[in-house]
């Protein structure tokens, strides 16, 4: 029987380590430049709303905006190639590489991931039981690689916008014409997901609610890990790697601060959302 | 208007004797005056002027000549106000020569001659004008002194002039910001703009070049409107009719008006070439509306004539907001292009002249305004690209729709998806459930009872 999962990283213990710190840093890099972009783009995409112009004024005009837009893009292309590196380097470490590209423990999408999506939809309307998920979800995968190709298309768009005269050395004229219209529908796909679909996914459904904080602290209740990942968990406990995964309870600072972070992306994506929702509507 | 002492002889019986004995002196002086007069035209002249300011340089003796006090002051005309007229070399009798039979004045019915009968031109250019038309049928309209003064006429060079250029808008604001006058002259949707005309003139650049810099080569009323024959625009020989707009401005502004004339607005107005939906070529005031002309970096300004440009060329108008370009300029920043950074403003031609700013060979140099390393692949790019015109840009609309079936895809998949898992939660809890692992613990699940053995 399922407990209210509210603020999961609350309540006894034990717990285990279900993200390192590169992947919580990533993240963390990834929510403040992702805000950053979105809150200096839609200004820009919804032009004609009447929310844009002051919105604008607000982050200082099209000068300002443009800068912070294109550090937030810095920050994401760096963490883009951390990751990459990270990738790489697990590659060289692991003992099992082909692991890392197919099987239960791969992000890479699995023949199980359509039978859990079908498993889903069954349950949904009472039809069958749960589907039990490994170590990623399929929503979950779906997460990373819709950052992983929209980082690589919005920003591959985004950087032949920013340097069209370098790019046009080589590449036709029109491939800005194309750039514009994927980088702001791409675009507009990743905030739409990111702040209505992931955020009732992993945050808002109301097993989660209000937030589910085990990207920000790294670790999850035995309870949180055995429910969300089972088959994880089994794995884990039938081949005695549980006690490697425990750690203690996250710090009251650790706690705070995550808390802080999680709501303020939270309000922030909610917010920004609701800008774009009344654009689209209007 | 001017009423002789005689024909009001009834007041203050303690004043019969005074004005008795000047009337004497002043119809002895006039008999001599007219025997000069007869005798020699050029003392009459000189006489004239002695005999005439006898009384009317006397404040005292005109009290009550008058109908009222301020006829009084009219009839006061003392050397201070006539030395340094324009007219100071005339005698009052060559304006007013039905008085030259000195005193008491017989034939009071013309006062004064037409000033047309010097001043011809400006005279028939007045008969002309609205302002004539009105003073006939209405009886209040400007006539010349009004403008210029009665007997204090001055150049319109001297500061002091009503017409003096920084002076003219005040002038004409006696009457057109006055808004019981304009009221009674105006009709309907003319009246606002007419009650507010003068007003908003002072906050034009033209205005301010007037106010602030003294500029007196910046345009005022009188140079848009002409000075005598004003004429309203819908009428052909109007100054500000649109047909003659571009030759009015052109007087300051000539290099602009050289080039609007070869642009294809200027040629389409020559011509009288109309667009399918019937408007005629746009002229100046169209972009630069005439009362509320402000700098080009403005935003109100560049903003409203994008959307001028737009009322004609709506297609280019809507892909403009598109782009970059016309999303920084909704926004009210001049940061990026606007139409007339690439057409120009004043010399837009059709992308196939060769001259044209947008004409293929010219488009390296036209982009590299703003982006100084364009080249030849750069101004590929389309700046009114269609992605819903299949025909024109295929491939912007082969991308837009994948782009757009990807985003309904995605968000019809997963938004079912959303609503039906809250759906399932929510039935659950009504229920009173325990939740989705209830179905998930199911007989046959292998972690059935895993909860127990949790280490």
């Amino acid at each position: 029987m399922r407990k209210p999962l509210a603020v999961s990283d609350q309540g006894q213990g034990p717990y285990l380590r279900r993200f390192g710190p590169v992947e919580q840093t990533i993240h963390a890099l990834v929510i403040v430049s992702f805000l950053g972009l979105v809150a200096t783009g839609i200004p820009l995409r919804f032009a004609y709303a009447p929310w844009a112009a002051p919105f604008m004024r607000f982050l200082g005009g099209p000068g300002s905006a443009g800068f912070i837009h294109r550090l937030c893009a810095t920050i994401t292309f760096g963490y883009f190639f951390i990751h990459l590196g990270t990738v790489t380097r697990n590659l060289i470490r692991a003992e099992d590489k082909r692991s890392i590209f197919w099987g239960p423990r791969s992000m890479v999408p699995q023949p199980k991931d359509i039978k859990d999506v079908i498993g889903m939809f069954k349950w949904f309307l009472g039809l069958g039981p749960h589907p039990r998920f490994d170590r990623f979800s399929y929503m979950e995968k779906f997460d990373y690689w819709g950052v992983f190709w929209g980082v690589a298309i919005i920003g591959g768009s985004g950087l032949l916008l920013w340097f069209p005269t370098f790019f046009a050395k080589f590449l036709p004229g029109w491939i800005f014409n194309v750039a514009t219209i994927v980088h702001g529908d791409e675009a507009l796909l990743a905030l739409g997901f990111i702040f209505t679909i992931h955020f009732f996914n992993v945050h808002l459904r109301p097993e989660k609610f209000p937030i589910d904080l085990v990207i920000f602290t790294g670790r999850a209740r035995e309870e949180y890990f055995e429910e969300e990942h089972p088959l994880e968990y089994e794995r884990n406990r039938e081949g005695g790697g549980l006690v490697a995964l425990q750690v203690p309870a996250p710090s009251r600072t650790a706690y705070l601060w995550s808390l802080a972070l999680g709501f303020a992306a939270l309000t922030v994506g909610v917010f920004l959302v609701l800008l774009v929702i009344y654009a689209l509507v209007s | 208007m001017v009423q002789s002492g005689a024909g009001r002889s009834e007041p203050g019986a303690s004043r019969g004797p005074g004005r008795t004995l000047t009337g004497v002196v002043f119809s002895l002086a006039g008999a001599v005056i007219l025997g000069l007069a007869a005798a020699s035209p050029a003392r009459a002249q000189s006489g004239g002027v002695v005999a005439c300011r006898n009384c009317h340089a006397n404040r005292y003796f005109l009290t009550g000549k008058a109908a009222t006090l301020q006829a009084d002051s009219a009839l006061y005309v003392p050397d201070s106000i006539l030395h340094d007229s324009k007219h100071a070399g005339l005698n009052c009798t060559s304006c007013h020569p039905a008085f030259a039979s000195g005193y008491p004045h017989r034939d009071e019915s013309v006062v004064a001659v037409p000033c047309q009968s010097c001043h011809q031109k400006e005279g028939e250019d007045w008969a002309r004008s609205i302002h004539a038309v009105d003073a006939v049928t209405r009886g209040n309209a400007p006539t010349c002194v009004t403008c210029h003064g009665s007997h204090h006429v001055l150049g319109r060079d001297d500061p002091r002039s009503p017409t003096y250029p920084l002076n003219v808008a005040g002038t004409c604001g006696n009457c057109h910001a006055n808004p019981r006058i304009i009221g009674t002259y105006f009709g309907g949707a003319d009246q606002a703009q007419a009650r507010t005309a003068v007003a908003n003139y002072y906050k034009t650049v033209h205005g301010t070049a007037m106010t602030k810099a003294g500029l007196i080569v910046s345009a005022t009323c009188s140079d848009c409107h002409s000075a005598h024959d004003i004429l309203p625009p819908d009428s052909a020989q109007s100054t500000i009719n649109r047909a003659n707009i571009a030759r009015t401005c052109g007087k300051c502004h000539a290099g602009v008006l050289a080039t609007f004339d070869s642009s294809s607005h200027g040629r389409a107005l020559l011509s009288g070439a109309k667009t399918p939906t019937g408007h005629s070529a746009p002229v100046c005031i169209d972009c630069h509306v005439a009362h509320q002309l402000v700098s080009a970096s403005d935003p109100v300004w560049f903003r409203g004539v994008v959307q001028e440009c737009g009322s004609c060329h709506e297609q280019e108008y809507k892909t403009y907001f598109e782009t970059y370009h016309g999303q920084v300029t909704e926004l009210g920043f001049g940061l990026t292009a606007k139409c007339s950074d690439c057409h120009t403003a004043h010399d837009m031609l059709p992308a196939s002249n060769p001259r044209s700013t947008v004409n293929s060979a010219n488009l390296v140099k036209t982009c590299s305004q703003c982006h100084p390393l364009a080249n030849a692949n750069f101004v590929e790019y389309q700046p009114h690209g269609d992605p819903r015109n299949h025909k024109e840009f295929p491939r912007l609309f082969w991308t837009w729709l994948f782009m757009t079936s990807l985003l309904v895809g995605i968000f019809l998949f997963f938004g079912s998806h959303t609503l039906l898992w809250l759906a399932r939660i929510t039935v659950d809890r009504l229920r009173g459930d325990g939740g989705p692992k209830a179905d998930g613990a199911a007989p046959g699940s292998p972690d059935g009872g895993s909860k127990e053995e949790a280490p």
